[in-house]
């Protein structure tokens, strides 16, 4: 035991010896070959064989004591962990191939990451002569990787079909060398194809579209990849006459236009256009949150005017539901957050910024003036409600990540710790944007034991924020631009409000767009829509181009550009799959169904049911009749609400509200008395229906146009005229629960539930 | 800019009387339809026999006193060593409170980490780092940032039978809402029971019918919606509509048919052995608890009891102690009887322990900084005990001992590899167990 602690001991004394001596005296011995430079060399082969990657030694305690900077972010730190920490046993200049560092890399000493490299590869050569020529440490002397270069950018391919990546990277000192052995590289999406690790691209499926994230050292890129579907030369002369006829005589602002092309691309033929029934249910609900009446669906089908589908969007958007239903969108990224301790106080502040923002809609108020009246809120809530986003948003962390996710579609969380592992930001950016934000001041108000509620929003005479790492002081700074040019009574929000909605800005139109067109369209342009990065790259760029264009045009009117995306094709599709866009999920050939809204689902059944939602509140808060999507804060205590999805607004994502389904949303379904006492009501639809004289037959027709905005086919009508007639020795006092019995199986089938 | 807002004038629609139409109209077309799938296929097909053990977790809520309880200090002066005398055990040289004669009689089934501790001394906080084995909120930020072990379990392992909840909190899950999924899904949150076991009336909320509605009526349902729950699910290719499907079935089947109904019914108990468990909320908890696992949840836990003592500690002990003691010491020899004991890990912890010395209030305050936890089955040995605290109580003076380090003995039990991950909101993958190892005395 002695012996062998000497041993461990004499040979690091050695090592540190040889490491003095090595530096000082073999340099000009190896003066022949180029010198390897940790930065630039070491860094990416740790990253390319995932040594530093989250799940390796990348995480923050490391791996058996043995522990690398993320992804390579900080070289310095990782050249610590390798060469002096673990009493410098790692390295071993004097033998290097005895290093454990290359021992356990080639798995010669067992190695729970496994054989990382072979002892012929290129990483194992330069890792070898690194250490052999005396462990060279990153210097500020390193040329700095500036960027990287590749080809192809986009490429498409037929299935079965490859292609080689190749990357370049350039540096500041002017040079540039081939990098693509040393890239990582990955699919956005699976299944589509697959990328080996020296960059070889090889499609595996029949089609659709994607890209290939590129990645070497802290600089990212991306290609997209498109994959035709496989047609017939007849099918294809076939899907060449719907496309060119769909492509002639359309003037949606080039909408369409980037739509047919992206269909034209991967050889996909779009489903047919949705019926009339179909598309009043779905732009009473997508526009209003509410189901079309009876009524109002007959009288559009019968409308004979061509353009019925333009006059329902208009007359939809000048409802009141239209403003209470997207304010329930925007009180979900602008965090109107009710719970906490002391709900009664903060009630006011929430129904405040509510009716704020429902107002703002209904006056339809430019987008930019919109948020420009957030970010630069000063006041109290009573003269000024968008203060009351400041009650949520309170922290650095906050106000950074509200900003960057609600406002320029930006998930910049990553790059609080360390720089971002799939974007261009780093710390820097972080804390130069909460600059913005280090003047807010706050006070009077009423603290309880979570948040105050009711605080007074001013901007104080200074306050600063410091990079964490180099403690410099970070003038305020918008997203990926240089610093503001501020004097000291300019309140730096006021510049970044500027920046932001300035007609230039390359995120905040198109953050606003992709989310509109998410809402409509059941997915983002850019997926998920809070989530834009260049490793995630819009599926169309041509179509978010052409909104953005118009938004901005157009002074950022939000009722302009929901009228410009309701008239799209793809507004207007049918939910039919055919072969050629059954897999497709990110070209809009077909309209993707999708679950409405806890709110939004709860006032439907309310209205079906026409029996109201009683809503728990202080008194007159919330009087019978009150709608889900009139209520301003997530802590109105309603199981339905939270087991649909309703998001608990802590965060500025819209990923918050979900639609995941769960057994919880079965028994509430089932059996809650949510439901149930809705259906027994002695006043509602059911009991209406259950005593009036109309025959059966009639009686659930009404019941399919009322629930499902159609007519019940005749199969559906036959089983549905059979059960709520019961046999002839059916108690008249059990009719009643027969009608219950049908609709509440409608209630609870797909059809009612989802938008499609 | 100072907008002053005023109610809107246009209010949306309210609730109206519908016009009535009698007409019906060839519009649309019905949806062609596949047959809903067979009911449960799906989900049986999926049903995991990666791990047949599952947990039952009694959670001292407030914070159970380690020292009148599995640590005692009868050599302390009276302020620091509580009123309870120590008694022996199954186990030569482990002693326990005198309010614990079940459990001393079967320690050889029990064992203790004595050395438990973290950071924190305020119940939210305290209550994530237990529940999750991560400081998260804070008093200004006190949402739940972490996925419960409890919703961990059920992500990873699911239900040991397919249709049983995976993961079940009797009455309910926590007040501070530490019990639940997170990221991870509110798939994975806890069904909570939402009745207390021990009542003449206890029957389960949702599961139980609501007034008015009977079985034959249930059914007539089942079949309506088989009929008209026709939409094609091929056209939602983010399986919301089969999951839906697989949702609504499992509910009705949940509500129809007999095995969960059974589950939950704890009539069918033979009353001597109900007596065993003890009347009250602790024992039936403790027996529905061992029902549901048996028929196939994975995890209870049974939020039962409200430990903060800070005044008057005796009374409330008295309360509490016996119960929960019963409710244990049965729980272990009914699954011991029925084999079932190595197949299942029993913990009993709470967010903290509380104050080595008395207050002036006759109670003990909050106390983190060394607290005792108790774990037995599911192969975990019987009999020990790990760490120890400091002669008169406070710090570790042996093998401190982390929330995660707990957790990660129990994940280790349960199946679950250490080396999982799953990701949250940001895409970011997280550790199940962090810097977490298992306690390896007791396996």
């Amino acid at each position: 035991m002695c012996n062998l602690l000497l041993n461990i001991r004499m040979s690091f004394l050695l090592a540190t010896a040889l490491v003095l001596s090595i530096n000082v005296c073999l340099c000009n011995s190896l003066i022949a070959e180029p010198r390897v430079s940790f930065t630039n060399d070491i860094m990416p082969i740790l990253s390319k064989s995932s040594c530093d990657s989250g799940g390796c030694h990348g995480k923050a305690n490391g791996q058996n004591g043995f522990r690398l900077s993320l992804f390579g972010g900080d070289p310095l730190d990782s050249y610590r962990s390798i060469v002096l920490q673990a009493k410098g046993r790692r390295v071993f200049p004097a033998a290097a191939e005895k290093s454990l560092l290359l021992r356990k890399a080639t798995g010669a000493t067992a190695h729970g990451g496994g054989r990382r490299m072979s002892e012929t590869s290129e990483s194992y050569q330069t890792l070898k002569l690194w250490i052999e020529q005396g462990l060279a440490r990153p210097s500020d002397q390193d040329a700095v990787l500036e960027r990287i270069q590749w080809s192809p950018r986009q490429v498409v391919l037929a299935p079965d079909a490859q292609q080689k990546i190749s990357v370049r990277a350039f540096y500041s000192d002017g040079s540039s060398r081939d990098v693509t052995s040393m890239a990582l590289f990955s699919m956005s999406v699976d299944g589509l194809a697959q990328v080996t690790t020296d960059g070889l691209l090889r499609v595996v499926s029949e089609g659709g579209l994607g890209s290939v994230t590129i990645k070497y050292g802290e600089q990212t890129g991306s290609m997209q990849l498109l994959v035709p579907y496989k047609q017939s030369a007849e099918q294809l002369r076939e899907l060449q006459g719907i496309l060119s006829s769909l492509k002639t005589g359309n003037s949606n602002n080039g909408v369409n236009e980037a739509l047919v092309n992206q269909w034209q691309r991967l050889q996909i033929e779009p489903a047919k256009v949705c019926d009339d029934p179909t598309f009043i249910r779905r732009a009473s609900i997508d526009i209003c949150g509410t189901l079309p009446t009876a009524s109002e669906v007959l009288a559009f089908v019968s409308d004979s005017d061509v353009n019925k589908r333009e006059r329902l969007v208009d007359r939809l958007l000048e409802q009141p539901e239209y403003a209470s239903h997207f304010a329930i969108k925007w009180a979900d990224i602008l965090q109107n957050r009710g719970r906490g301790y002391s709900t009664s106080k903060q009630r006011t502040g929430t129904t405040l910024f509510y009716n704020w923002i429902r107002d703002s809609l209904l006056d339809n108020k430019p987008y930019d003036q919109f948020v420009s009246e957030i970010l630069t809120a000063t006041g109290s809530q009573e003269i000024n409600p968008p203060t009351v986003w400041y009650r949520s948003v309170r922290t650095m962390p906050n106000y950074v990540e509200s900003v960057a996710q609600a406002f320029l579609g930006v998930r910049i969380q990553c790059a609080q710790c360390h720089h971002h592992p799939t974007a261009k930001w780093s710390q820097a950016d972080y804390f130069g944007l909460a600059a913005n934000f280090a003047r807010v001041g706050r006070k009077g108000g009423f603290a309880d034991a979570e948040v105050p509620t009711g605080e007074t929003i001013y901007l104080l005479d200074h306050g600063e924020i410091r990079h964490p790492k180099t403690q410099q002081v970070l003038p305020p700074k918008p997203l990926g631009d240089p610093p503001f040019e501020l004097d000291a009574f300019a309140d730096p929000r006021v510049a970044l409000a500027g920046w932001m909605t300035g007609s230039d800005n390359e995120y905040f139109a198109d953050t606003l767009v992709n989310r509109l067109w998410a809402h409509f369209l059941g997915r983002g342009i850019i997926h998920p829509v809070d989530d834009r990065r260049d490793t995630n790259p819009p599926s169309n760029p041509e179509l978010l181009q052409a909104l953005s264009d118009s938004f901005v045009k157009n002074k950022y009117d939000l009722k302009q550009l929901i009228r410009l995306i309701c008239g799209s094709y793809a507004y207007n599709l049918g939910t039919q799959i055919n072969p050629s866009n059954q897999k497709d999920q990110q070209t809009f050939s077909r309209f993707y169904p999708r679950r409405m809204s806890a709110e939004v689902l709860l006032d439907a059944v309310s209205l079906t049911l026409e029996v109201p939602t009683a809503f728990p509140g202080g008194p007159g808060e919330f009087p019978l009749g009150t709608r889900a999507i009139e209520l301003p804060d997530e802590n109105v205590a309603i199981a339905f609400l939270d087991v649909f999805g309703r998001p608990a607004r802590f965060k500025a994502c819209e990923c918050e509200r979900i639609d995941t389904p769960t057994l919880a949303q079965g028994l509430e379904l089932v059996n809650s008395n949510q439901i149930q006492s809705k259906l027994s009501s002695q006043t509602g639809f059911t009991h209406r229906l259950a005593v009036n004289n109309r025959s059966p037959q009639e009686n659930c027709e009404l019941i399919f146009l009322t629930l499902y905005g159609r007519a019940g086919t005749a199969a559906e009508l036959e089983v549905a005229v059979a059960h709520v007639s019961g046999s002839d020795a059916a108690d008249e006092s059990d009719k009643i629960e027969r009608y219950r019995n049908l609709i509440w199986a409608l209630l609870a089938s797909n059809e009612f539930m989802f938008v499609q | 800019m100072l907008k002053i807002t005023k109610k809107l004038s246009g209010k949306s629609r309210r609730l109206s009387r519908r016009d009535f139409i009698a007409t019906g109209l060839e519009v649309g077309g019905g949806a062609l339809g596949l047959c809903l799938p067979s009911m449960l296929q799906a989900d049986e097909a999926n049903g995991n026999g990666a791990s047949g053990k599952s947990l039952i977790v009694f959670w001292t809520h407030g914070g159970m006193s380690q020292q009148d309880t599995y640590d005692m200090k009868p050599d302390a002066p009276s302020e620091y060593r509580g009123m309870y005398l120590p008694i022996g055990t199954s186990v030569p040289g482990i002693t326990v409170s005198e309010r614990f004669p079940e459990q001393a009689r079967i320690m050889h089934h029990l064992s203790q980490v004595r050395s438990v501790w973290h950071r924190n001394g305020i119940h939210a906080p305290s209550a994530h780092w237990m529940q999750t084995g991560y400081f998260g909120p804070t008093l200004a930020r006190n949402a739940a940032q972490m996925p419960s072990f409890g919703s961990v379990v059920a992500r990873a392992l699911g239900p040991r039978v397919p249709l049983m909840p995976a993961y079940v909190t009797v009455p309910k899950s926590e007040a501070f809402g530490y019990q639940g999924s997170v990221y991870l899904g509110k798939r994975f949150n806890p069904f909570e029971v939402g009745g207390d076991p021990n009542a003449e009336t206890f029957k389960v909320p949702n599961l139980a019918l609501p007034d008015g509605l009977t079985l034959e009526n249930v059914d007539a349902r089942k079949q309506l919606l088989r009929s008209f729950d026709r939409l094609r699910k091929d056209v939602d290719q983010n399986d919301v509509m089969q999951g839906l499907d697989t949702f609504k079935s499992q509910a009705l089947e949940m509500v129809t048919g007999d095995h969960v109904r059974r589950a939950f019914d704890l009539t069918g108990e033979d009353d001597k052995l109900r007596d065993r468990y003890g009347r009250h909320q602790y024992g039936q908890s403790a027996l529905l608890a061992r029902r549901l696992i048996q028929a196939g949840t994975r995890i209870v836990t049974i939020n039962t009891g409200y430990w903060d003592h800070h005044n008057d500690i005796e009374p409330g002990l008295e309360e509490h102690l016996p119960p929960l003691d019963k409710a244990i010491a049965a729980l272990v020899e009914d699954l011991s009887n029925q084999g079932m004991l190595d197949d299942v890990v029993i913990y009993c912890a709470g967010e903290f322990g509380r104050t080595p010395l008395m207050n002036g209030h006759a109670g003990r305050d909050h106390w983190s900084k060394c607290f005792t936890v108790m774990l037995a089955g599911g192969g975990i040995q019987g009999g020990r005990v790990v760490g120890a605290s400091e002669k008169w109580g406070g710090g570790v003076k042996e093998r401190p001992t982390t929330p995660l380090d707990i957790i990660a003995t129990i994940y280790h039990q349960l199946g679950i590899p250490l080396g999982t991950h799953f990701e949250d909101k940001t895409g970011r993958p997280q550790s199940i167990v962090g810097s977490g190892k298992p306690v390896r005395e007791l396996l």
